[in-house]
């Protein structure tokens, strides 16, 4: 683990000084204020709501506007992480250091889990919002931001992994959007494939029933298992590519 | 300080470097020479720990770099070529960050970083971005950041590669200052500082050892040219020296009422190269031809060089064809 903390914080400190972020960050928050406003609009015309089917529930589980943005902002804020390093040479003297591969690549996930997480932040807002004109169940909210953090932190840990292994960043984006799609598209199936073990195996992975369970409240921890999985299984490939360099 | 066994290293089917074996002591200042594309940035990186060997092995102050890779780095500070930096950095704040990485104490930090920006003279730039420094600028944060925590032994690749003639004196002046308290081993294809600033020299070509010594010693192993000046004809004068063994290269022009000839001993000890320049001279008399000056220059560094880089055959190759030769 050398080197975490030193390249945690550089990288936090990188991406707050390139302007991608900030873009990515500020048409994702548009995305979702956008997104909050057509609910809101929507369930100021009910008249009676059922109790978990309120604008929260609807924010984190119902529609796809929540986690369809994720497809496109997590590839943006992991393409850099490797592939920058190795394009500009900076990978060499990173690696000259007394540092260990897995210090290198926690510390740069890391970073990028806490701008995803920031990222989330200001929508807390939305919440609080409803919370003076309404009644806002709060465990609900806990469960979507948790079901939130752990679908992004995979995407996040296959854009890591993409990045060391493209070299350019236009690749590692563009791969890691693929197999983040991809995984997306294989939870569609739970709607498409005939009653059996594709069905099942697709309900298990998929992003869009996981939402519909935590927004509503409900913890599955075989989905928690599930999305570690999406983030250790990466991780480790990604070590096991910074370590072979040295090999190369 | 550095100990080198029998490295080789290829990418597929092509080999960068094969079979090297060197070794650098405590306080020397070494030149790693060879021209482009003989494997210098390749050793050193397999030196730093940035490439593994395909085979043999490399121990930093007694640390293997594979088995014990932190405690071999840490006595090491590695200036990769060009020094790649991270432009949106600040030097003190890039220097700062290299600092930590290398486990320099909290408390030590910021005078480890103020004593290297002084040594590497980078402090009128500590607040500036990385991306506006000039390219002299930066290869002396690269060294800057090489002189983080002290470390006893300096591998510089290509330190005044780009630089303009001011910007190559600065950093050889740096060079020179640090070898006071710092083993270095810097590569380079520039001849004059390794003239100035070193005391020993590595010198290898494709890849393989040709040459290695203090740099006069690599300065002997260059075969003097002999130039001639004779009267007579210019026949008669190349049937002379013709039938000499150990002369190579003759260059003939004529000068207002004689010749002037110019040869090189192919010989590479003294005994012999002044035996072949006796039979030389017995060979013009023996020719009738009017001998006026005979004049041997040494070889000079780039010479040497020359040879030793363009030769086709290279030390390891020669010793193991004349060693077959010698059990037929």
């Amino acid at each position: 683990m050398k080197g975490f903390f030193p390249i945690f914080k550089r990288e936090l400190f990188a991406h707050f000084v390139t302007p991608l972020a900030w873009v990515a960050m500020t048409a994702f928050l548009l995305i979702q204020g956008l997104h909050f406003f057509l609910i809101v609009q929507h369930f100021a015309g009910q008249l009676d709501l059922s109790a978990d089917a309120g604008p929260v529930q609807t924010f984190f589980g119902q529609t796809m506007m929540l986690y369809l943005p994720l497809l496109f902002v997590c590839p943006v804020l992991t393409m850099r992480l490797f592939a920058e390093e190795r394009r500009s040479g900076t990978i060499e003297p990173l690696l000259t250091a007394p540092v260990e591969s897995a210090g290198v690549v926690l510390g740069k996930y890391l970073a990028v889990v806490v701008i995803y997480a920031a990222m989330w932040l200001p929508t807390l807002l939305y919440m609080v919002l409803l919370g003076r004109y309404g009644e806002v169940d709060w465990h609900v909210v806990g469960s979507g931001y948790l079901a939130v953090l752990a679908i992004g932190a995979g995407y996040l840990a296959i854009g890591t992994m993409t990045s060391a292994l493209a070299k350019s960043q236009l690749t590692a984006a563009l791969t890691s959007a693929m197999a983040i799609m991809g995984l997306f598209m294989i939870g569609v199936g739970e709607f498409i494939f005939p009653e059996g073990l594709g069905r099942d195996l697709a309900g298990h992975v998929s992003a869009w029933a996981q939402m519909n369970d935590f927004s509503r409240g409900i913890i599955d921890s075989r989905r928690l298992v599930f999305d570690a999985t999406v983030v250790v299984l990466p991780l480790f490939i990604t070590v096991r590519a910074v370590d072979a360099w040295r090999l190369e | 300080m550095i100990e080198v066994e029998h490295l080789s290293k290829s990418y597929g089917a092509v080999a960068a470097v094969t079979d090297l074996s060197f070794g650098v002591e405590r306080g020397q200042v070494v030149g790693f020479l060879g021209p482009n594309g003989a494997g210098k940035s390749t050793t050193l990186r397999i030196l730093a720990g940035f490439l593994g060997a395909s085979s043999g092995t490399v121990r930093i102050a007694g640390h293997d770099i594979v088995e014990d890779r932190l405690e071999a780095l840490r006595h090491l500070g590695y200036m990769p070529e060009t020094s790649p930096l991270y432009p949106e950095m600040k030097v003190r704040e890039y220097l700062a960050f290299r600092a930590e990485l290398k486990s320099v104490p909290r408390a030590k930090r910021r005078a480890d970083v103020d004593r290297c920006l002084e040594l590497a003279k980078v402090a009128d730039m500590a607040g500036v971005p990385i991306g506006h420094l000039s390219k002299g600028y930066r290869q002396r944060v690269g060294i800057a950041d090489a002189l983080l925590n002290s470390p006893p032994l300096l591998i510089l690749d290509e330190p005044t590669a780009g630089l303009d003639p001011n910007q190559i004196r600065e950093v050889r002046a740096l060079v020179a200052n640090l070898a006071e308290s710092h083993t270095v081993l810097l590569s380079t294809h520039i001849l004059s500082e390794v003239e100035a600033s070193c005391s020993r020299a590595v010198v290898i070509a494709k890849g393989r050892l040709v040459a290695i010594g203090s740099i006069d010693e690599i300065r002997g192993r260059g075969r003097p040219e002999v130039a001639l000046v004779v009267r007579g004809e210019e026949g008669a004068l190349r049937k002379a020296l013709g039938t000499i063994e150990g002369v190579t290269d003759l260059a003939v022009s004529a000068e207002q009422d004689a010749l002037r000839a110019t040869v090189r001993l192919s010989a590479e000890q003294e005994p012999e190269q002044a035996a072949t320049i006796e039979s030389i001279v017995a060979s013009l008399c023996k020719a009738k031809l009017g001998v006026r000056e005979v004049r041997t220059t040494t070889a000079t560094l780039e010479e040497v060089f020359a040879q030793l880089t363009m030769a086709e055959k290279t030390v390891a190759e020669k010793t193991s064809s004349d060693a077959t030769e010698g059990t037929a």
